[in-house]
């Protein structure tokens, strides 16, 4: 009974933890949309967290550039659990164009387990909120 | 921006050098001088023809020589071009002539080696601090 | 509040900053070595991700420099167009930045409405080109967008409503206290500062620095065009404020005469995959200011040397001026009068 409660509180209300790694901003920008009145995710219970220990989503964009590897592992470890990691943009998925860069690692996938990949150069914020429902959906 | 003046004036400097100016687009001239002219010619360009906005430092490794242009700008563009060699490379840093060079030339270091003799900063601007590695723009490293 | 990775180490004694050390470096991502091994075509779409931000006047510069090298005349339809998103670019990236400054100053209701506002500028970029950020219009050669009458026509609607919320906007910065409370006399930079450091773009011209690239330097069609380069003297975030949005009404102008004096013709000449060899330095006026590209060719389908200079990094230099004696709650209104852009600035 009490499960069921618990469930039912995470999906309706998911807060979310931004974090860049490396990103040229398209995707940034995009997840800022979402809050912004057009798409207004806080209709969906979602809020934008600053801090990891209040987060239940982790929402990365960008390549995993060498300096930002540490971190971002720093602020996933930070997260209580339960906790997901949603890699948004084409670049968090596979490193995307900037690939074979000396300074990029690859994707989120590298470092972090991701429970959800959204493509897209830049994902769009229709795509966002799609993948967003899909993933509470599982919770 | 007096071009011809400018020209005249670098000539004046230095006697030893032949000033050329090369036309290239886009607007631009570039004019090659060897590298202890580079920090007087900057001089000249600050003090007597108020020609202050650097715009940017390139650095480049064309193979044979590590080769640094200066490119000025006042709506025509003026670019000094210099080579080092490729062992050890060093210049006089114009940073106490124009402070706004001082990105640009810790960006050169890191990338190509190239040290900025009197430059007091000396940090890497975008490697990382424990980068071991050649130079990332020295072209015999390869890429994963 | 836009989350871009960047170190600030700040000294501070009781509750003024004394000394700052800034840390870049965590978007770096090696782009100008990765541009060394990709052909010129690939490296249009690299160039298109130095900055999402920004996208369009990289591709832009990068492109003129290439066309050049080729000694490509690229037509006029299409300079027209490059122009047109150049434009629905700064207004995009000025309400943006407007917003971000509000937020940081505790002003989040302006932030939703620029936000919400800047969407108008969105619509007109996607209706035009199919993408909200990433447009890819340009090609070497010129363009792949075409627009019809009935896209200009609902652009011209889409754009008088953006002017009369700019207005608004306009009216908040002059009129509103409270703005003027947090952003007058914080982060000031002189006109000789601005030159020392070779500042560019709006944090220039709002000290007084009479510059833009698409006056001094004419690309695209900004020959053909009649606009105003706006500055102010008082070289405060509060000018800043007032440079960006001002420009953002003259864009709204210029996008108008792009519009409605279209000419005819082609979109596009073909362009040869192996450049000749040659030297090319290209500029563009970004919305954060003067964009320099240094492009070698060595006669092959892939460039010896790009080199981007953007123009973020020639006033993140300013900051540890700036941030000296200012009050430690106004250090994000500080950061976020320049405009950072990171990712520009690291590539």
């Amino acid at each position: 009974m009490l499960d069921r409660i618990v469930r039912w509180a995470r999906r309706k209300s998911p807060w979310i933890l931004h974090f860049n790694t490396g990103s040229c901003n398209g995707c940034d920008i995009e997840i800022l949309d979402l809050l912004t009145p057009r798409y207004d995710v806080e209709r969906l219970g979602i809020v934008k967290e600053a801090s990891p220990r209040h987060a239940d989503i982790l929402i990365c964009t960008g390549p995993v550039t060498r300096q930002s590897r540490d971190r971002l592992r720093r602020i996933y470890e930070q997260m209580p659990a339960p906790k997901w990691v949603v890699a948004v943009g084409s670049c968090s998925c596979s490193g995307g164009v900037f690939r074979g860069a000396y300074n990029v690692l690859g994707g989120i996938d590298r470092v972090l387990p991701v429970d959800m990949y959204m493509p897209g150069c830049p994902c769009r914020p229709e795509a966002m909120i799609d993948g967003l429902a899909r993933l509470l959906e599982t919770i | 921006m007096h071009l011809e003046a400018i020209l005249e004036a670098l000539q004046e400097t230095f006697p030893a050098e032949k000033i050329e100016g090369q036309s290239l687009p886009i607007g631009e001239t570039f004019v090659a001088l060897s590298p202890d002219c580079i920090q007087p010619a900057a001089q000249v360009l600050v003090e007597r023809f108020d020609l202050r906005h650097l715009s940017a430092i390139t650095g480049q490794d064309t193979g044979s020589e590590i080769e640094l242009l200066y490119h000025f700008w006042d709506g025509q563009g003026l670019t000094l071009r210099t080579s080092l060699q490729r062992e050890e490379p060093h210049i006089a840093t114009v940073v106490n002539l124009i402070p706004g060079a001082a990105f640009y030339e810790r960006e050169v270091s890191e990338m190509l080696g190239v040290t900025f003799d009197g430059c007091p900063d000396r940090r890497s601007l975008l490697l990382p601090d424990d980068w071991n590695e050649e130079p990332p723009m020295i072209n015999d490293r390869v890429t994963e | 509040m836009l989350k871009e990775p960047l170190s600030f180490l700040l000294t501070v004694e009781g509750e003024r900053v004394v000394d700052s050390v800034l840390r870049l470096g965590y978007v770096h991502r090696g782009l100008e070595r990765l541009c060394q091994e990709r052909n010129y075509v690939q490296n249009l779409h690299l160039v298109e991700r130095v900055c999402g931000i920004c996208s369009h006047i990289h591709t832009t510069t990068y492109c003129q420099g290439v066309e050049a090298l080729l000694g490509l005349e690229v037509p006029l339809r299409a300079l027209y167009l490059r122009a047109l998103l150049c434009e629905l670019e700064r207004i995009h990236s000025h309400l943006l930045w407007l917003g971000v400054l509000a937020e940081n100053a505790g002003f989040t209701t302006i932030f939703m409405y620029a936000w919400r506002d800047r969407e108008i500028a969105l619509d007109i970029m996607d209706e035009l080109s199919g993408g909200r950020v990433a447009h890819a219009v340009n090609i070497l050669g010129g363009v792949r967008i075409d627009v019809g009458e009935a896209s200009v026509a609902s652009s011209l609607m889409r754009l008088d409503e953006l002017e009369r919320r700019i207005e608004v906007f306009l009216g908040v910065i002059q009129h509103e206290c409270t703005f003027r409370a947090r952003t007058r006399n914080v982060g000031h930079l002189s006109a000789e500062q601005v030159r020392r450091y070779c500042v560019v773009g709006p944090v220039a011209r709002a000290s007084g620095a009479d510059v833009d690239v698409r006056r001094d330097a004419p690309y695209a069609a900004y020959d053909r065009l009649r606009f105003k380069v706006i500055t102010s003297n008082e070289g405060d975030v509060w000018a800043r404020a007032l440079v960006r949005t001002l420009e953002a009404v003259e864009s709204v102008h210029l996008c108008r005469q792009l519009l409605t004096e279209l000419p005819d013709g082609p979109l596009s000449v073909r362009a040869p995959r192996r450049v000749p060899p040659g030297e090319v330095v290209s500029r563009g006026e970004a919305p954060r200011g003067e964009l320099v590209y240094y492009i070698r060719s060595d006669g092959s389908d892939k460039p010896a040397r790009i080199k981007i200079r953007t123009p973020t990094l020639a006033t993140l230099i300013t900051l540890p001026d700036q941030l000296r004696g200012v009050n430690t709650a106004d250090v994000p209104v500080v950061l976020a009068g320049v405009d950072l852009c990171i990712s520009c600035a690291d590539r």
